[in-house]
């Protein structure tokens, strides 16, 4: 009876650690959308645009396939509520993601279309430096009521 | 005998009653600036624009969810611990706006958080803040705004909790925690860090968030720019102390205040995207002399956070 006990305890903890784990994981691949986003939209064409990194066409062309893909991937990536951020994260998802996820998923249009508008438009630092400051603030109108500063 | 002491009791007892009220009448009292303060001038346009974005007023008095950062009908609604403000109508319409106010009006709420009739502001309007800035900076900032086109409607009024909406108290608010005082310049330090101590404290109004308050809604001083919660409810206003920034070169501050963008790749969120808005219209320069003087800031811890799941 003691030993049924606690192999019933072992699995109750175990089931619990894996949700948990669920979880965490589902905050972790939203986080990692986000960061595929910020890889190609500051690492590439925000650095390039300011002369950071030299002008390259091919890298600009992918950057924006990248994100267009990566956008897309937004409303089912986000579909689920992970109800915790991402261990030590500095940023982290607002709850109104998904108290107002009709607002939220509204936003995702708008932010596609200004990357589909720019492709095959950007040939030099000057168009590049119009398409990022388009882009970013279509980002920033979701970022303003979604995005939150955890520490 | 009895009924003697009971009468000296009460007599006492209304005479304490008087003075207090008196005293608190007294302190809580409204002192503007009188319209004779300001000598005639001829305003600076350009600089009121600029006073405009370095002061973030479209942050909460431009009409929420429509792109025009001038268009100022008000409208945003600011959650916070003493009830929800709705910022008001700035717009130079004479009916629901600011159209009918004199420049010493202007003056007065933006430095002073008085009303035209007289009455005290909530310091959610940082005029806490604003007091420290130029009054030519103010004053062209009302030539400014008159410029701008009218818009019509009224926002609705603030519910703010009792005691915290009895206005007369925020004028014992003020007495402890404003000084009145102008921003002088600390002849120890550069000019450039001398501009960005001005941008920061007075039209930048930095510490009304990154820094953690008090039960009366007042900057705990000793933390100031030492972050907290966030006043709005959700999320946390980082520290900007070198507690906070040290990991951050002065070209990574500026750089953040012109894109948002932190070292690591993050992009600022919530009401900070607000500020990023206005940042990013001032000159490079001015960006940098705001790193120059953060980047002074000695090291303060910050209040603890209690870690919350969504």
């Amino acid at each position: 009876m003691k030993r049924l006990m606690m192999v019933a305890s072992g699995i109750l903890l175990l089931a619990a650690a894996s949700a948990a784990m669920a979880q965490q994981d589902i905050a972790v691949q939203q986080d990692n959308v986000m960061r595929q986003q910020a890889k190609y939209l500051y690492g590439v064409m925000l650095r390039m645009s300011r002369g950071r990194i030299p002008y390259d066409q091919a890298a600009v062309d992918e950057a924006l396939v990248e994100l267009e893909k990566s956008v897309g991937q937004i409303a089912t990536v986000f579909g689920p509520n992970p109800n915790e951020n991402v261990v030590n994260a500095e940023y982290g998802s607002s709850p109104k993601v998904w108290q107002n996820k009709a607002d939220f998923e509204s936003k995702i249009p708008p932010v596609l279309k200004t990357i589909g508008d720019f492709k095959g438009k950007i040939h030099d630092v000057a168009s590049l430096t119009t398409a990022y400051t388009a882009i970013n603030d279509s980002c920033n109108e979701c970022h303003e009521t979604y995005r939150l500063k955890l520490k | 005998m009895g009924s003697m002491k009971t009468a000296r009791l009460l007599a006492a007892l209304l005479v304490v009653g008087v003075s207090g009220f008196a005293a608190f009448w007294w302190l809580s009292r409204a002192n503007p600036i009188s319209a004779s303060e300001l000598p005639t001038r001829t305003p600076d346009l350009a600089n009121g624009r600029y006073v405009f974005d370095a002061a973030g007023c479209a942050s909460c008095h431009a009409v929420p969810g429509q792109p025009d950062r001038f268009r100022l009908g008000g409208g945003l609604s600011i959650s916070t611990a003493f009830g929800t403000f709705h910022a008001p109508n700035i717009s130079p319409d004479a009916t629901d706006g600011i159209g009918k106010w004199t420049e010493a009006d202007f003056v007065n709420a933006v430095m002073r958080g008085i009303s035209p009739a007289g009455e005290h502001y909530f310091p959610a309007f940082p005029y806490a803040s604003y007091q420290h800035a130029e009054i030519n900076d103010i004053r062209d900032l009302y030539a400014f705004i008159r410029t701008l086109a009218p818009v019509t409607g009224r926002v609705r009024a603030h519910e703010v909790r009792f005691p915290f909406n009895i206005r007369r108290s925020v004028g014992i608010w003020k007495q402890l925690f404003m000084d009145g005082k102008p921003f002088t310049p600390d002849a120890s330090h550069s000019a450039r860090w001398n501009r960005g101590a001005y941008l920061v404290n007075s039209l930048g109004h930095c510490a009304e968030c990154h820094s953690p308050r008090n039960a009366l809604g007042g900057i705990i001083e000793r933390q100031r720019f030492a972050g907290g919660p966030d006043p709005e409810g959700e999320g946390w206003v980082p520290n900007i102390t070198q507690k906070g920034l040290a990991d951050w070169s002065e070209d990574d501050i500026a750089d953040f205040l012109e894109s948002g963008i932190t070292p690591s790749n993050d992009s600022a969120g919530g009401s900070m995207v607000r500020v990023i808005r206005n940042t990013s219209q001032l000159r490079p320069d001015d960006r940098t002399a705001m790193a120059d003087y953060l980047k002074s800031l000695p090291p303060i811890e910050g209040p603890t956070r209690v870690r919350k799941s969504n």
